[in-house]
């Protein structure tokens, strides 16, 4: 190849019109005609980039907005699974105590009417009395509006809501602490004896003592001591003693049997109805009956 | 021939400049694409999984869908109208189906305009990149990003058929009004089908993507026209319709679907449910969880909300007049509607014009309320000291002194006094000589109790003016704790999300309508009597001139120096709170010195809206309790009305409240 300068005009025509750069240029020329007609650069990088998508991240909005999907499909997942696991619980919940523990502080739960009965029903007569009476919940389940209970933790006790069907409350009612606990207690025997209460010193007796004064009330009376006399046939042993509580809780004071099984012996608390539970004590004292109730009673 | 060399030579050097130019862009360009595939983003396949994002729902109380936050409601091609899909290609991309990513000829004009032309950019880009852009990339500008773009539309163009794209791009860009997607679009604008819209239709939407707020048709119809008639002369262009079709298109009348208000984004209400949603549940989960949320909101009422508002604010401007000076600031306002019976905020606004400011008065601007909060202070009053409506107390100067601090001394709003004069009358005129007596028996701490048990949450000073309403609050407070009254003495919290679901229909929360007893129904129905005074015959009678005659009471505001106006007055069943003022420290006067008092500036917007809320609505009384009867009194003395008093007014008494026979007058003198 000759790179000196053309000398003459000759010359110069000579190269422009040589072979090797009539080629050159048609080459550059077709490149780019091609190019525009056909595309092929880009189909070229195009194939390439379909090629490596596959190792590319998953970068950009699309997959961010998808990263961001995915996490909120988790989290509302876990909400759910979690609400559903609450409502399970609760339906299958043996007593409202069990309900209250199982609930979070800013945690509800919706139960049907059914299971609020059956709930209802599983309390000793005087604390469901003391809760609501059962004409009161007769009236609202006679509501043609009454569709769901939604319990909630109060405190540490438990609200309870009767709900229409668009939310709307009928009625409230509020399980205090206090008598959670005693549900608690009474659904629940304690291994050990009377002496480990200090709610039962000094008002320890001898369970034929207690018994015998049982006996001496009216009908009435008794069945208001003992509603569920039933839990102690259950509890088997022997009774050897009865404590009285010195509290008295929403118009209930609560009684402890020491029974002997064997070598052991065992706590069952079933709470009495206040006023009768005074009338036993009364003469368990050896006292008239028309006095005061118990001086110390927090209600 | 020297010149015929010298030209050569020229020629050389140009050609050979190209020649090294050509080639060093080239190594340039192959550098540029190794330096963006570096972080090149993966594309999805298929081309579909950008519809994957489910939306998140807004629900009204009617039932309508209102909102619908991310998702898209994605078509395929074949159920999108033709008009529409030649009028996209038309206007954004007329080489479509010819290229094959990008358009030469069109970047080079695009480069040449650039370089050569300053002050001028023409954009280049092909649907394709377009959709590359709002698939993969921000919206910050960069030349790396847009080479990346450009790769990954050439990419695209190699992985699916012209179809797919021209699918994936119509279901993605945004028209705005909250709208993603031409199916969403068209129900949003059209309330139809994509696929049945007509030339005019789509011409309108086609033109909007380039500029979905400006071009906006709710907001700038003319500019929306104009839009469109630019669309249908690139169709004529491009030979997709005659001339005669587009002009017939254009001269077609357009009917835009009605929204109510409050749907669309850019409404204060949809903004507190937002709000509250992020707050709860985060970010991530109210734009991609799909969530289904049902509100409080009746969208009839939102409409009337807002229309009457901004209805009230011009007329104001208009009164006003205009603004000193070089300044354009207008007064802004408020209003809250609450459900009585539940709490529920039925409708809400926080301004005139969210576009303008989206600082929402209603929730987050705490206001004197001046007298309306007197109703906390005369049940605080009626509760506490057993003083009835049928009270005598003298109207006259007051001086309270106060420890360590200096003696305050009330003034009546007219500057005069009346003398003797029962408390239903002080209250219904708003007289503060006699609510500053009140407030030193009871104490600013029973007005605070008073208030709290109602639900005003604001922080309240104790100090005796709390009782003149010295303590910001806002209008939902407001609104909320009126109803109150409106609901014999019952709270109900407020609220505007009454469930929430997955997108499978799971609930994840849903408000329990619980009420509260908070106050007494008897006192409550004493104050609601006295209420209905300011209505009938006080500082709100504007609302019976103005034609609203169903049972109502209320309370007209007005802050120091006229610098908030308020009414908030309730039906049976409807509370509603109106706030007016500037935003700034300025005072509610024209520019001849006149004040605006809540009964001239934010009774008439109460009324106008409340007239139309309660059309055809039958009268429902307030429930009177049964220890309430009634007497008509003297209002200076106090004592039973006889046949010669003037002016008697009927007041609520309690069960054991006695009024003197006619001839004796008992005063109450301050303490």
């Amino acid at each position: 190849m000759d790179w000196a300068e053309p000398k003459n005009t000759r010359e110069w025509v000579v190269r422009i019109f040589s072979l090797r750069l009539m080629l050159m240029i048609l080459m550059i020329f077709g490149i780019l005609i091609s190019e525009l007609r056909f595309d092929w650069m880009e189909q070229v990088l195009g194939a390439f980039l379909v090629k490596t998508n596959s190792l590319r991240p998953e970068s950009g909005t699309i997959w961010e907005i998808n990263r961001q999907t995915e996490t909120a499909r988790k989290t509302l997942e876990q909400i759910v699974t979690d609400r559903q696991a609450s409502q399970r619980e609760a339906r299958s919940a043996g007593s409202f105590t069990e309900i209250s523990a199982n609930l979070a502080a800013d945690q509800g739960v919706m139960l049907s009417p059914d299971d609020f009965r059956r709930l209802y029903l599983e309390l000793p007569t005087s604390i469901a009395q003391e809760i609501i009476s059962p004409l009161d919940i007769l009236k609202i389940f006679s509501e043609n509006r009454f569709a769901r209970t939604y319990f909630e933790k109060q405190g540490n006790g438990l609200q309870v809501y009767f709900l229409d069907p668009e939310n709307r409350v009928l009625q409230r009612m509020l399980i205090g602490a206090d008598l959670l606990d005693l549900m608690d207690q009474s659904e629940h025997d304690v291994e050990g004896n009377l002496d480990g209460f200090s709610k039962f010193k000094n008002r320890i007796y001898p369970a034929d003592q207690f018994l015998n004064a049982l006996e001496s009330l009216p009908e009435d009376s008794r069945r208001n001591v003992l509603p569920q006399p039933e839990r102690l046939l259950l509890a088997g042993g022997r009774i050897v003693r009865v404590g009285i509580s010195d509290e008295t809780v929403s118009g209930n004071i609560e009684l402890g049997f020491e029974i002997k099984v064997g070598a052991s012996s065992r706590v069952v608390f079933i709470p009495g109805r206040e006023w009768a539970v005074w009338q036993i004590r009364a003469k368990l004292e050896g006292k008239k009956i028309d006095g005061a109730p118990f001086p110390d009673s927090k209600s | 021939m020297r010149l015929f060399e010298k030209m050569l030579r020229l020629f050389r050097l140009i050609f050979f400049s190209i020649l090294l130019f050509s080639g060093v862009s080239a190594v340039l360009l192959v550098g540029i694409f190794f330096l963006a595939l570096n972080d090149l983003p993966r594309v999805p396949e298929p081309l579909s999984r950008i519809i994957e994002t489910p939306p998140t729902e807004m629900i009204a109380a009617t039932g309508e869908r209102i909102l619908i936050i991310g998702g898209r409601d994605a078509v395929p091609l074949n159920r999108v109208s033709p008009v529409f899909l030649q009028a996209v290609i038309a206007t954004e991309d007329h080489r479509f189906w010819d290229h094959h990513g990008i358009n030469k000829i069109r970047m080079l004009k695009a480069i040449w305009v650039t370089l050569f032309e300053p002050g001028k950019i023409q954009g280049a880009s092909t649907i394709t990149q377009q959709l590359s852009k709002n698939l993969f990339f921000s919206f910050k500008r960069s030349y790396v990003r847009k080479f990346q773009e450009l790769f990954v539309a050439l990419q695209i163009e190699s992985q699916y058929s012209k179809r797919e794209i021209l699918e994936a791009y119509v279901n993605q860009i945004p028209f705005g009004v909250g709208a993603l997607g031409i199916e969403q679009a068209s129900r949003t604008f059209w309330d139809k089908s994509a696929i049945d819209l007509n030339l005019g239709e789509a011409a309108l939407l086609a033109g909007l993507p380039k500029s979905p707020t400006r071009y906006n048709p709710y907001l700038y119809f003319e500019r929306a026209k104009a839009r469109q008639r630019t669309v249908l002369q690139r169709m004529v262009d491009v030979g997709y319709i005659a001339q005669e079709q587009a002009d017939e298109a254009f001269t077609d009348e357009l009917k835009l679907r009605q929204k109510p208000a409050g749907a669309r984004t850019g409404s204060y209400y949809l903004d507190m449910v937002i709000k509250h949603l992020e707050e709860r549940y985060g970010p991530e989960i109210v734009y991609h969880g799909g969530l289904k949320i049902t509100t409080t909101l009746d969208p009839q009422l939102q409409s009337l909300a807002v229309a009457a508002l901004q209805k009230g604010l011009k007329d104001l401007d208009i009164k006003l007049g205009p603004p000193s000076g070089s300044e354009t600031i207008r007064p802004q306002g408020a209003i809250v509607v609450v459900e009585t019976t539940t709490g529920a905020v039925k409708a809400l606004a926080g301004g005139r014009d969210y576009f303008e400011s989206e600082y929402n008065r209603a929730i987050q601007n705490h206001r004197l309320p001046g007298s309306g909060f007197k109703p906390f202070l005369y049940y605080t009053a009626f509760e506490k000291t057993g003083l009835n409506p049928a009270t005598v107390f003298v109207d006259q100067p007051v001086v309270i002194p106060i420890a360590g601090a200096k003696d305050w001394a009330p003034q009546n709003f007219e500057q005069r006094f009346e003398g003797p004069i029962i408390l239903k009358k002080a209250f219904t005129d708003s007289i503060n000589t006699i609510a500053a007596q009140l407030v030193e028996r009871v104490g600013p701490q029973g007005v605070i109790q008073t208030a709290r048990r109602c639900g005003i949450h604001s922080r309240l000073a104790p100090v005796y003016s709390v009782a003149l309403g010295t303590s910001g609050v806002s209008p939902l407070e407001m609104a909320s704790s009126f109803s109150v009254f409106a609901s014999g003495g019952i709270y109900h919290e407020p609220f505007w999300i009454s469930r929430v679901e997955d997108a499978y229909g799971r609930i994840i929360e849903e408000h329990i309508v619980s009420g509260e007893k908070v106050l007494d129904k008897s006192i409550v129905y004493q104050v609601v009597d006295m209420m209905r005074g300011v209505i009938d015959e006080g500082t709100g009678r504007v609302i019976r001139r103005m034609g609203f005659d169903l049972p109502a009471a209320g309370k007209t505001g007005t802050s120091d120096g006229y610098k908030d106006a308020w009414f908030t007055g309730f039906t049976p069943t409807l509370s509603t709170s109106v706030w007016v003022g500037y935003d700034r420290d300025i005072n509610l006067r024209t520019s001849y010195g006149g004040g605006f008092t809540g009964s001239r500036a934010a009774a008439p917007i109460w009324a106008d809206f409340m007239l139309k809320a309660t059309e055809g609505e039958p009268k429902r009384e307030f429930p009177i309790p049964d220890d309430i009867r009634f007497e008509q009194v003297d209002p200076v003395s106090g004592c039973r009305a006889g046949a010669s008093t003037q002016g008697s007014i009927r007041v609520a008494l309690r069960k054991g409240q006695i009024v003197c026979e006619q001839d004796t007058t008992k005063i109450i003198p301050p303490d």
